[in-house]
């Protein structure tokens, strides 16, 4: 059985995250357009904010540590085919959108 | 009755048409209906999607004859033994319970275009405002000379899911030290690229942990090439040795025909007789009620607008999966999961007036090789000049370090607890 963790690990490299990009960036975000592209995550991520095996949750995190983490990916600074190929075509506004729909959402338990 | 709210919500659209109104279809009293064929990625991604998403505003129905559904995907996993049978079956009732979706557990039988409805084997008919088709693949019995439909359980093919994906598990269980498996590979395109070399590697795993050392497993393909080919063969090689041998056409000169009755396959180079078991993945196209419905011209598969999803035959059908050609995209279920999104949304758009975004897709396919050791392929796609075309694409590489390929079976059993969520939560 695939290990289900409420308590996410993916983002305890963040703050390194954030030093690359350069500080925290702006949460407001479109969440209609946010909602819209985080389909393409839940391909893979699960919408009730687990830890499914090698996938991440990614729900109810600080929208700067998001746009943070998206954005060491986008640039191919930190591993992952999959990840640096779906965010690389990811806008700066599209980041923001996701980061602040994702934020919206709370973990269910 | 149906004909008189069919016409009025006809009139509403109109009506919103020429006032430019924001929600055509919910200006009268009926709900706009969504027919969707078929409950596998496409078809109950898409009828989830545009059931929650809508919030009760759109009917969906969802025509699926089986009570549960068995992934193709992680079948491999199955026949390998990393997985157990029910860990691959799929029910429907949280689409019920959660989004309100009927379902109809029937049979699609004819799509009356010229009416907008579907025909159930129960005689039942289905009006549509909308309709997906994802009905997945059917075989061509034809394309292997002596194969047919009679013979699937003597030479099984696994391709779809359920009793012959046990058949697989089951042949090969039985296989002896010092047999032969005889796998005939299909020709493109057909569902799952990486899918049958995957199986192989199965295959060999199974046979080994067995210390079956003397097994073969020999694939006779009739493709120059096959998908991750180089990782493949490969890691075979590390893993397997010599167990695994692929032949491409200009080594085997053609499958000339298979006897189930001595399990025996001719090539024009070689007669493989008292195969311990025959795996025949034939020739595949849309299934049949997307090409019975006109949907399918040429060629067997469903041709779409790529920034829609729409069929190019009918402006109120989507169809989806592996049924359809999707440019760049390879017929998985990620592919089908991912074209859903899309149709939903153009959907819901038509319907409702719910806001629309550009099209894009993307794709992920992993390959279990041995335990602990899966690659992956992978892209995204963006319409470009009418087709679904990759925009960036990856693919693992021979030599990689243990952990990343550790990694990525981690990765791929929390890819398949995702999408099955995200088509039957």
């Amino acid at each position: 059985m695939p290990s289900a963790s409420p308590v996410p690990t993916w983002f305890g490299s963040v703050a390194t995250a954030l030093a690359l990009s350069g500080g925290p960036a702006s949460a407001a975000g479109d969440k209609a357009l946010g909602e819209y592209l985080s389909s393409e995550c839940s391909s893979c991520h699960q919408s009730s904010g687990r830890q499914v095996g090698g996938i991440p949750a990614i729900i109810g995190h600080p929208a700067d540590q998001f746009v943070a983490l998206m954005i060491t990916y986008r640039d191919k600074q930190r591993d992952n085919q999959v990840m640096q190929t779906i965010a690389g075509r990811l806008s700066q506004e599209e980041i923001e959108a996701l980061a602040a729909y994702y934020e919206s959402l709370k973990p269910s338990r | 009755m149906k004909i008189h709210r069919r016409s009025f919500v006809m009139t509403g659209l109109t009506a919103a048409g020429t006032l430019g109104l924001g929600a055509p279809a919910v200006l009268g009293q009926a709900k706009p209906r969504v027919v969707v064929i078929g409950g596998g990625a496409g078809g109950a991604t898409a009828a989830r999607y545009i059931a929650k998403d809508s919030q009760g505003a759109i009917a969906v129905t969802l025509v699926e004859e089986n009570e549960t559904y068995q992934t193709c995907f992680h079948s491999n996993l199955f026949v390998g033994g990393f997985k157990t049978y029910e860990e691959i079956s799929h029910r429907y009732d949280a689409l019920t319970k959660n989004h309100g979706i009927t379902l109809a557990r029937a049979r699609a039988t004819q799509i009356d275009r010229d009416k907008k409805e579907v025909v159930l084997s129960t005689g039942q008919r289905l009006p549509y405002d909308r309709l997906v088709v994802s009905p997945g693949i059917d075989l061509k019995y034809d394309s292997v000379p002596g194969w047919s439909k009679e013979v699937e359980e003597q030479m099984p093919h696994g391709w779809k899911p359920g009793r012959q994906t046990q058949l697989i598990k089951q042949r090969l269980d039985a296989v002896p030290n010092g047999g032969t498996i005889v796998m005939i590979a299909p020709p493109n395109p057909y569902r799952c690229p990486p899918g049958p070399y995957e199986r192989a590697s199965m295959f060999a795993h199974v046979l080994q942990q067995a210390g079956k050392k003397d097994a073969k497993v020999i694939i006779l393909d009739p493709k120059e090439s096959f998908s991750k080919q180089g990782v493949f063969q490969a890691d075979w090689e590390k893993r397997y040795g010599s167990m695994i041998e692929w032949l491409g056409p200009k080594v085997h000169d053609g499958i000339k025909s298979v006897d189930p009755k001595t399990n025996t396959v001719v090539t024009g180079f070689e007669t493989y007789k008292d195969c311990a078991f025959v795996n025949v993945i034939p020739a595949q196209m849309a299934g049949e009620i997307a090409r019975s419905a006109g949907l399918a011209p040429a060629g067997g598969y469903c041709a779409i607008d790529a920034a829609t999803m729409k069929s190019t035959a009918d402006p109120n059908i989507f169809v989806l999966g592996d049924a359809c050609i999707a440019g760049d995209m390879p017929k998985s279920a990620f592919s089908a999961n991912s074209q859903a999104k899309v149709a939903a949304m153009t959907i819901r758009g038509e319907l409702t007036s719910a806001r629309t975004f550009p099209a894009r897709y993307v794709n992920t396919c992993w390959s279990l090789v041995a335990p602990d050791d899966t690659i992956k392929v992978g892209g995204r796609y963006e319409p470009k000049d009418g087709k679904i075309a990759a925009t960036e694409t990856f693919v693992s590489k021979p030599g990689e370090s243990a952990e990343l390929r550790k990694e990525n079976q981690a990765e791929n059993m929390g890819w398949y607890a995702g999408i099955t969520a995200d088509m039957f939560s």
